[in-house]
């Protein structure tokens, strides 16, 4: 196998994988690499998989064949603590989920002290920073269900970035706010983007993949149909597919 | 607040005005025992009466039995014109046709009938010491003094005392009736007395052992003699082709009658006031103990059982839902689908019956263990569905969520599955409770005195049959009211904390 694997660059690496539920195939040998800092941008129609590509690379979805590796390790491997290694690889997900049982806070908090990576008080410090870096240190004692969609999501990525994750997956981070609270959580994820996180991002916003991927992967049909720098793939698509899809969305 | 206390004054007036009110008596139609063919007739369920009585039933002539689980009942069901005669023992004839001035007993005797203790047939040496016992207490005279102590011009005179010297070092002996029965056997100060007790006791010294009591319905005293839950039954109770069929007699100790009970319409009216009838009830003898008693076992065995219950229904629940959302746990699953199958499938009753007369049916153990054990196991079932429907009722994204920052299955259903999923089903908890708390008022099945089986005897022995039943009902109408409300209480607690900013 390739000497890569070891390249401490490489963050994540995807070999051949393969998802079916059932006899439903979604996707089949997808292969990519994933280096540090990099900002990928995933695009596609609807239901053609993004979510599940995205999902396997924490094994919330478990794949059909192929491998996953992060940081070397081949984490479809049954003898792997999934746990540990998901601590390092943060999720956003499109509806926040948000635990409505606790306050911003402990929500941010919830994770780190359990998983004894910090003392409660320097969690606690953690969280207060956390909020005021996405801009709602007032909400720290609020509970979700008083906050916006907006506000809601942005405590969603504090409570990623609360891990330290060596990676973040944002699936449809925006999709399910109104469009005046879209702005805010972009911004965030902007700010992110500039401070070095390694990001996958599934996402409909075409105007912010432009403008912050350094990547953008293009899925149809079971596959990565198109793979480029963003400013390519938009302005040059290749596949008749991804034009059409262009056409559709811009 | 103000609804509540509206709902328990209502409660408080019909009780009075139910209580208070003087029955006009139905006419009487039964005159004769040639009259009882074809007329509605009351008894004792699984006594002698009701044997003799069943014959009429196929007779053709349209005769109806209807039985009842106390005489007591019975009674009130003659007066209130739902059977037209009781047929029932003499001496608690003559005892319920004192307490009721519109109530008679016929002169012509039904039935002459002999008392014996039923053993157990595997037991053909206890039989055999008993008749022993019970002839040399009949050719000394003491069988005759226990009874002219009860029945009689002479009643109280000559009481029953163990022989000085009497050494009781061959052990127990269980002795299984149905307190219910005066003057056999009845509650007098909280202890079971009367004719079979006194005879047991003298049984019991002669033999050199101990006499315990194991009070219980009438209707399971054998299978309480079959089980070895007891040694023997002593309950007034009369030999028939049909009890020999599955359980020995000793010889006879006493004969009695069966009589039949009518309404007496000569009668004038002379029911006491229901100031009487309270003071009767509840405060001579102290008998609002009996309903103390009842009321502490009643809320011991509610919240031991409901503690297990949510203990026993959480790891079921954890288990059935772990199984539905990995599809691990495959035996463990299994297992508890066919608990919760065949507890949900089958009475609470018939549970409490065969735990104690089957599962400890050799073991001396304590009832209200018993009762909880019962109630408990049966209350998990119905939690576990509770909690699982609360469970599954999350949102996967909370899980997804949860085990996305790394935390375990374990973690995830601790701190964020469990928390949500308990305030969800509160309210359904809640319920469950009050369901349980009445559903506890069957213990008196094993001979337990709760609640219920309290007023039960208080109405044996007052032989009023409405107010203490009143009075119960409003004890436990109290407790669900108060409860409700602090569930109420602790539900807006809970929601309230999730709103505050
Ligand atoms: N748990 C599942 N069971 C069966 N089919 C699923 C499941 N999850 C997703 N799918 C199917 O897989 C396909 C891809 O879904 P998804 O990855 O969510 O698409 P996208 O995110 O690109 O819109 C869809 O056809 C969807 O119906
Ligand atoms: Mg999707």
């Amino acid at each position: 196998m390739s000497a890569d694997y070891n390249d401490s660059d490489v963050i994540l690496r995807v070999e051949g994988l393969k998802k079916a539920f059932g006899d439903h195939v979604v996707l089949e040998n997808i292969n990519t690499t994933v280096k540090k800092g990099e900002v990928i941008a995933i695009i596609g129609p609807s239901g053609c998989g993004k979510s599940t590509f995205l999902r396997s690379l924490n094994l919330l979805e478990t794949p059909t064949e192929g491998h996953i590796y992060f940081h070397g390790t081949d984490i479809t491997d049954k003898n792997v603590n999934i746990n540990q290694l998901r601590e390092k690889i943060g999720m956003v997900f499109q509806h926040f989920n948000l635990f409505p049982n606790m306050t911003v806070k402990k929500n941010i908090m919830l994770a780190p002290v359990q998983l004894k990576l910090m003392s409660e008080s320097e969690a606690e410090k953690r969280a207060v920073e956390l909020l005021e870096r996405v801009g709602l240190a007032e909400k720290a004692n609020a509970y979700p269900d008083m906050l916006s969609g907006g506000q809601k999501q942005r405590v969603a990525i504090a409570r990623a970035m609360a891990m330290n994750p060596d990676v973040m997956l944002f699936d449809e981070p925006t999709s399910a706010l109104d469009p005046e609270m879209v702005g805010e959580v972009l911004n965030i994820m902007k700010e992110l983007a500039e401070s070095g996180m390694t990001m996958i991002i599934v996402t409909h916003e075409m105007g912010f993949a432009r403008e912050v991927a350094n990547r953008c992967m293009f899925f149809a049909d079971t596959k990565i149909m198109e793979e480029n720098n963003p400013k390519e793939l938009f302005e040059n698509p290749q596949t008749p597919r991804l034009k059409d899809f262009l056409s559709k969305v811009l | 607040m103000r609804k509540y206390v509206i709902a328990a004054l209502c409660c408080l007036l019909s009780l009075f005005a139910l209580a208070g009110c003087k029955s006009s008596v139905p006419e009487n139609t039964v005159f004769s025992v040639d009259d009882l063919s074809g007329k509605k007739i009351g008894v004792q369920l699984g006594t002698t009466g009701d044997t003799l009585v069943s014959e009429y039933e196929e007779d053709g002539s349209g005769t109806v039995v209807e039985r009842y689980n106390k005489g007591n009942d019975a009674i009130q069901a003659l007066k209130q014109g739902k059977v037209d005669a009781v047929v029932i023992d003499i001496q608690p004839a003559k005892a319920f046709t004192e307490a009721n001035s519109d109530l008679t007993i016929l002169e012509e005797e039904f039935v002459n009938e002999d008392y014996a203790l039923c053993i157990s047939k595997s037991r053909p040496e206890l039989k055999a010491s008993i008749n022993e016992a019970i002839r040399a207490l009949k050719e000394n005279g003491t069988l005759d003094n226990i009874l002219k102590n009860y029945i009689g011009e002479d009643a109280g005179k000559t009481p029953y005392v163990t022989p000085e010297g009497t050494e009781h070092s061959n052990g127990t002996l269980v002795m299984a009736t149905n307190a219910y029965f005066k003057p056999y056997e009845y509650y007098e100060g909280g202890e079971i007395v009367g004719i079979d007790v006194d005879m047991a006791t003298a049984i019991a010294d002669y033999l050199g052992m101990n006499l315990k009591i194991e009070d219980m319905e009438f209707d399971s005293i054998i299978t309480a003699v079959q089980s070895g839950k007891a040694d023997f039954g002593a309950a007034g109770m009369t030999v028939t082709p049909e009890r020999l069929k599955n359980i020995d007699f000793s010889d006879t100790y006493t004969t009695s009658q069966q009589v039949i009970v009518v309404r007496d319409n000569d009668a004038i009216g002379a029911n006491s006031n229901i100031i009487e009838k309270f003071k009767n009830d509840f405060l001579t003898d102290n008998r609002y103990e009996f309903l103390l008693t009842g009321l502490r076992n009643t809320i011991i065995i509610a919240v031991c059982a409901a503690l297990m219950g949510i203990l026993i229904g959480f790891f079921v629940a954890v288990i059935r839902s772990t199984h539905d959302k990995t599809g691990g746990l495959t035996i463990a699953n299994f297992i508890c689908n066919i608990y919760l199958t065949v507890i949900r499938g089958t009475p609470t009753m018939v549970q409490l019956l065969i735990i104690y007369y089957i599962i400890f049916g050799s073991v001396d153990i304590n009832k209200l263990a018993v009762a909880i054990l019962a109630f408990g196991i049966n209350s998990g079932a119905y939690v576990a569905e509770i909690f699982r429907s609360g469970i599954m009722s999350i949102d996967n994204g909370q899980f997804e969520a949860a085990r996305s920052l790394g935390l375990t299955y374990k973690k995830t259903f601790i701190y964020v599955i469990l928390p949500q999923a308990f305030k969800n089903v509160l309210p359904a908890l809640a319920n469950e409770f009050i369901v349980l708390l009445k559903e506890t008022s069957i213990s008196g099945y094993i001979g337990l005195t709760d609640l219920t089986r309290g007023g039960d005897i208080i109405r044996s022995n007052t032989y009023d049959a409405m107010l203490p039943l009143f009075v119960v009902a409003l004890i436990y109408l109290v407790l669900v009211v108060i409860l409700s409300a602090l569930v109420k209480k602790l539900e807006r607690r809970l929601r309230s904390n999730e709103r505050r900013l």
